[in-house]
C-alpha cells in the first residue's frame, strides 16, 4: 500500500506562506457584538510565541528547513507540546491554512525519523502499540470486558467475524480499555439494541485505528495498523455483509475518514463502506422518528465540540490547478461534515434539558487539552487545560457537560476533579441511552 | 531563504538571574524559542534575541530593567510583533521582553469614556470588552491579536482617525518603567493615583514614550479614551479615475468633518488580495476608490450626513471631477469597516498572493502632496513588478494625512525580499522630498530621516534618550542616531 503522507520538506512552500501575522493566536469574531477567546492551549500554558498557535509552530518548521534549528531535547519537547487541535488553523486565511496540522505532524514525523521523537512518556504508546495493538497496554482479552453486562443480560453482542451483520460497531481502544469512559461503548451498544439494529463488533480482533500513532509522528506504526484495519474492513465488506462502520470514538472516526484516505488503496478497501460517527448515525433514526426520547432529564447541560468531530472535519477548497486564483490558493472552507448541529439538536430534543452554550463553540471550540498525544505526554498540563474548559462550562450555569469524544470525556472529567467542581461529564450516547 | 539570524551571546548566568526574577517558566535562552522572535512580516533582516522574558507584574518589569541596565543588556519590548517595520526585531540581541502575560483590562469607565489596559491586551479582547458597554476604539487594520497599547504608543491609526486623529492622541495617562527600572507616571494618574482620565492640563510628558522608533520605556498601564458606538453605519463609496480627483474629493469632504474614517485606495489595494506580481488594472476600472465611514445616532443625523456628502459630490463634479458613486468590493469593504478584522488581521488582503512578506512605505504626508508622491511611487512600483497598492487617509478632518503602499513579497527568495526593500527605500525618498514623514519605519529609514532632520532636533533626541536611558539599553540601535 502506498501512502501520500507528506514530509516536512514537501510542505516547505506552505511553510513559506505564513506571514507570522499572529492572527492565529486568538479566536475572534467581529459579530456584532465582537467575541474573543484564547484558542491555543499551548499558548495559554507556555506563552512564548514559539509555543503559541500556528505562528509559533511554523517558526519551528521554518527554523528546521532553514537549517537554523537543530534537534535537542527542549526543542523536541516543544514540538510535542501541541494538541494539534486546529484552533489556530481556524483563524488563518492564508494558503497554508489547509495543511497547518500536517506541518506540525510532519515535524513530528521528522523527529521520529531522526530518532529523537516522540517524548519518553509517549514512547510507551508506541511500544504498547507494537506489543498490544493498542496504546493502553491492554491485553487483547480485556478488549471485550465492556460487553459483560450484555452477556449477563442474555443479550450478547455479535462477533462480526463469526456472525455477519451490516453494521460494524468499531469500539476504539479508549472505550475498551480506559475504565472511566467505558460506559460509552456500553451505552452505544445498548442504544443499538434498543433500536433493534443488526450489528456486531470485532471483539478481541479489533486493533487500534492508528490515530494516536499518526498524531505522534510514528508513521510506520500508523501504516501498520491502518493497513491491517483496511484489509479487515475490505474483508468485512466483501465477505461478511458489512455496509456501515459506526464508531463513537472521534479519534477513530477522524482516522478512518481522513488519515486512511491518504492510502492509494483507500477506495479499493473502503469504497462502498459508510464510515459514520455514532451521533450522525443515530441522528438519522431520530429524524425519521425511529428513535424517540421517552424519559425526562431535568439537567442543565452544555456541549463541548471535540476537535476530531469539528474542525478536523472541515473540507478545504484549494485551487489545485490554478484555474480559479492561483495554484495552491486556499479558496474557502466547507463545514458540512462537522458535527456541530447534530449533537446540539439531539441534546435539545431530550425532554427536560436546559441547554446552555459556552462562548467558544463550534469551529472556535477551546480544545480540552487531551489531543495530539498531550494526554499521555503531558498529563498534568492536559488536565489543567481541561479545568479551564470546565470552568467555562460552569460559567454558563451548566451542571453537566456533554461531548462525543472519549478523549475529551476522560480529560474533561479529570479537569473537573482538578478544579474541584461538581461538573459531571458525559458522552451524549449516555444521555440518549438514559432517555430511550 | 531568509538571511541567517546572527548567532547570539547567551550567558547562562544571565538566564539564571532572569529566571529568578520572572520564574523558570517565563524566561529562557532556548534557541528555538528565540528563533520565533527573530523575524516578522517585514523584509527586515532576522536577528536573534539572546533571552526571552515574559514578566507578569510591574515589579518584575522593574527588576528586569534594573538588572539589564546594570549589566548593560539591550532590551526590546514585544507585545504581538505584528508591525510591518521590524520594530520588535532585536537589533542588538539582548532581552526580548514579551509583555503578553500582562493582559488585564483594569478598568472601563463607561461614564467618563476611558479605559485602563495593560500592554498585552489585544484589540480582540478590548473590542469584546468595550462592546458590552457599547463603546469602541479606533481599531487599526491589523490582526485582532495585536496589542492596543503598542498601536497607541507608536502612533497607530484606526477606523476613527478621520475624526479623532491618531491613537496616540487618545492616550489619557500612562504608567511606565524607565530603562533604569524606576516607575513613573504621566498624565492625571501622576497626580492622583486613581485618576486616569487625561494627560492635560499637565505638560505632555507622554511624548517621552510615544512615537519613538522603538519604545523609550516599558509602558505597564495605559489610559485610553474610548467612544460610544452610534447604531447607524453608513459608508459612502466613490470612485475616481485618478489620484488628483480622489484627493480633491477627500479634502473637500474632510472639511466637513463628518466621517470617522475617510480613505481612498488604489484599485490594486481594493483587491483581496493585492495582486502579486503587478498586473494592470482592467481598463474599465477606476484607478481610485474611496470609503467614507459615518456613524449616526438617528436617521435624521444620517440623512444630514448624506446631504453633506451629496453636496460634496456635486461640488466636485462641477469642478470636472471623474468622481462617481460606486460599489466598493464587498470583501474589501468588510475588511475595512468591520474592525478589528480577521480579513486584514490574517493579512489575507495584503499578502495572500505574495507569500509571507509584507512591508510598506508608511508615511504622514499632507493631503496636497498625495498626487505627486503617488505618481512617483506608482512608477517605481510598476518598474519593480509590484502593484501600486496605495492608501490615502485623512486624519482629523484635513489636518494631516497618511499615504502608504502595502508591498507584498515572497519571503522564500532573497531576491524578492531585496526587490521590495529597495522599492520601499526609493518610495520613502520621494515622500521625504515632498515633506512627508515615514512612520514606524525600519532602522535604515530612520537613518535617512535623521540625515535630513534639523540638527537641533537630532541633538534634542539624543539628549532625551540619554536622560531616559543612560546606558542605551532600550531598543538599542533602533533610533538610528
Amino acid at each position: 500500500m502506498k501512502w501520500d503522507i507528506p514530509s516536512l520538506e514537501e510542505l516547505e512552500d506552505a511553510v513559506w506562506k505564513c506571514t507570522a501575522c499572529g492572527n492565529c493566536k486568538v479566536a475572534y469574531d467581529f459579530g456584532p457584538p465582537p467575541t474573543y477567546g484564547e484558542i491555543c492551549p499551548a499558548g495559554v500554558e507556555y506563552g512564548f510565541d514559539g509555543n503559541m498557535a500556528s505562528k509559533g509552530k511554523i517558526a519551528f518548521a521554518r527554523g528546521i528547513l532553514d537549517g537554523q534549528l537543530e534537534w535537542n531535547q527542549d526543542f523536541v519537547d516543544d514540538i510535542y507540546k501541541c494538541t494539534i487541535c486546529g484552533g489556530c488553523q481556524n483563524q488563518c486565511e492564508l494558503d497554508h491554512k489547509p495543511v497547518i496540522p500536517e506541518i506540525i505532524e510532519a515535524m513530528r514525523r521528522k523527529a521520529v525519523e531522526d530518532g529523537v521523537g516522540p517524548m519518553p512518556t509517549q514512547k510507551v504508546i508506541a511500544q504498547s502499540m507494537r506489543s498490544y495493538n493498542n496504546p493502553y497496554q491492554g491485553p487483547r482479552r480485556v478488549r471485550t470486558d465492556w460487553t459483560r453486562p450484555f452477556k449477563k443480560a442474555k443479550t450478547p453482542i455479535k462477533n462480526i467475524m463469526k456472525k455477519d451483520a451490516p453494521i460494524l460497531f468499531f469500539v476504539g481502544c479508549t472505550g475498551a480499555f480506559n475504565l472511566p469512559v467505558r460506559n460509552f461503548p456500553v451505552a452505544t451498544a445498548s442504544i443499538f439494541q434498543k433500536l433493534g439494529l443488526d450489528f456486531g463488533i470485532l471483539g478481541e480482533n479489533e486493533i487500534c485505528c492508528g490515530s494516536t500513532a499518526m498524531r505522534l509522528g510514528d508513521v510506520d506504526e500508523f501504516k501498520r495498523v491502518a493497513e491491517t484495519n483496511m484489509k479487515t474492513f475490505k474483508d468485512l465488506r466483501d465477505n461478511h455483509g458489512v455496509e456501515t462502520i459506526v464508531t463513537s470514538c472521534a479519534g477513530c472516526f477522524r482516522a478512518m475518514k481522513k488519515d486512511y484516505s491518504l492510502s492509494d488503496e483507500y477506495e479499493d478497501h473502503m469504497g462502498g463502506l459508510k464510515i459514520i460517527h455514532t451521533m450522525d448515525f443515530l441522528f438519522n433514526y431520530f429524524k425519521e422518528g425511529k428513535m424517540k426520547f421517552t424519559k425526562e432529564l431535568p439537567w442543565k447541560v452544555t456541549y463541548h465540540d471535540p476537535c476530531h468531530t469539528g474542525r478536523h472535519l472541515i473540507d478545504y477548497d484549494v485551487d489545485e490547478d490554478g484555474s480559479k486564483q492561483w495554484k495552491g490558493s486556499y479558496l474557502g472552507k466547507n463545514e458540512d461534515n462537522c458535527l456541530y448541529d447534530i449533537p446540539r439538536e439531539m441534546i435539545k430534543a431530550i425532554p427536560g434539558i436546559d441547554f446552555k452554550e459556552m462562548e467558544r463553540i463550534r469551529s472556535n471550540s477551546y480544545c480540552c487539552g487531551g489531543g495530539g498525544g498531550v494526554m499521555t505526554g503531558y498529563g498534568d498540563w492536559a488536565v489543567k487545560n481541561a479545568g479551564l474548559r470546565v470552568q467555562e462550562a460552569l460559567d454558563t450555569g451548566a451542571e453537566q457537560m456533554v461531548s462525543i469524544c472519549p478523549f475529551c470525556h476522560f480529560n474533561l472529567n479529570e479537569g473537573s476533579k482538578r478544579i474541584k467542581s461538581k461538573m459531571k461529564v458525559y458522552d451524549l450516547v449516555e444521555l440518549i441511552d438514559m432517555v430511550l | 531563504m531568509t538571511e541567517m539570524p546572527e548567532e547570539s551571546r547567551v550567558d547562562s548566568r544571565i538566564t539564571a538571574r532572569l529566571c529568578e526574577i520572572v520564574g523558570e517558566k517565563n524566561a529562557t535562552d532556548m534557541k528555538h524559542i528565540r528563533y520565533a522572535y527573530s523575524y516578522d512580516l517585514s523584509f527586515v533582516k532576522s536577528k536573534l534575541p539572546d533571552y526571552v522574558v515574559m514578566p507578569t507584574s510591574v515589579e518584575q518589569v522593574q527588576e528586569v530593567m534594573k538588572f539589564a541596565n546594570q549589566e548593560k543588556i539591550s532590551v526590546t519590548p514585544f507585545t504581538a510583533g505584528t508591525n510591518i517595520g521590524g520594530l520588535c526585531i532585536p537589533e542588538n540581541g539582548g532581552i526580548l521582553l514579551d509583555m503578553k502575560r500582562m493582559n488585564n483590562i483594569i478598568r472601563i469607565d463607561e461614564e467618563s469614556h476611558y479605559a485602563i489596559i495593560e500592554p498585552g491586551v489585544s484589540h480582540a479582547k478590548f473590542a469584546s470588552a468595550l462592546a458590552k458597554y457599547n463603546l469602541r476604539f479606533s481599531w487599526p487594520v491589523g490582526p485582532p491579536s495585536a496589542s492596543t497599547s503598542s498601536c497607541a504608543i507608536s502612533h497607530g491609526i484606526g477606523g476613527l482617525s478621520a475624526r479623532y486623529g491618531l491613537n496616540s492622541e487618545e492616550i489619557t495617562s500612562m504608567e511606565v518603567v524607565l530603562p533604569t527600572g524606576e516607575l513613573v507616571r504621566v498624565g492625571s494618574c501622576a497626580i492622583q493615583e486613581d485618576a486616569w482620565h487625561s494627560c492635560l492640563p499637565l505638560p505632555r510628558m507622554d511624548g517621552l514614550f510615544t512615537g519613538w522608533l522603538g519604545t523609550s520605556g516599558v509602558i505597564t498601564k495605559l489610559g485610553l479614551r474610548v467612544h460610544p458606538t452610534p447604531p447607524i453605519l453608513k459608508v459612502f463609496t466613490t470612485s475616481a479615475q485618478n489620484i488628483g480627483h480622489m484627493a480633491s474629493y477627500l479634502r473637500t469632504l474632510g472639511n466637513y468633518e463628518i466621517c470617522d474614517d475617510l480613505t481612498g485606495v488604489s484599485w490594486w489595494l481594493s483587491q483581496v488580495p493585492i495582486p502579486y506580481p503587478y498586473k494592470p488594472k482592467p481598463s474599465d476600472a477606476p484607478e481610485w476608490i474611496s470609503f467614507a465611514t459615518t456613524f449616526s445616532w438617528t436617521e435624521k443625523e444620517r440623512e444630514a450626513r448624506e446631504e453633506i456628502w451629496r453636496m460634496v459630490m456635486d461640488e466636485e463634479t462641477k469642478k470636472g471631477s471623474s468622481l462617481k458613486e460606486t460599489e466598493y468590493p464587498e470583501e474589501a469593504l468588510r475588511a475595512r469597516t468591520q474592525l478589528p478584522s480577521q480579513i486584514v488581521g490574517s493579512t489575507k488582503n495584503y499578502t495572500k498572493q505574495g507569500g509571507a512578506g509584507i512591508s510598506w512605505p508608511g508615511t504622514f504626508t499632507p493631503l496636497n502632496k498625495w498626487e505627486p508622491v503617488y505618481e512617483g511611487w506608482k512608477k517605481i512600483l510598476i518598474e519593480r513588478n509590484l502593484s501600486p497598492a496605495v492608501r490615502v487617509t485623512n486624519y482629523r478632518g484635513v489636518h494631516y494625512g497618511m499615504l502608504r503602499a502595502m508591498i507584498p513579497f515572497p519571503k522564500k527568495e532573497p531576491a524578492t525580499i531585496e526587490n521590495a526593500r529597495q522599492d520601499i527605500v526609493e518610495c520613502l525618498k520621494i515622500d521625504l522630498d515632498n515633506g512627508g514623514i515615514p512612520y514606524k519605519p525600519p532602522v535604515d529609514f530612520g537613518v535617512e530621516i535623521n540625515k535630513r532632520a534639523h540638527p537641533g532636533y537630532v541633538e534634542l533626541l539624543k539628549k532625551t534618550k540619554q536622560m531616559l536611558d543612560p546606558n542605551d539599553i532600550m531598543n538599542t540601535g533602533k533610533l538610528a542616531l
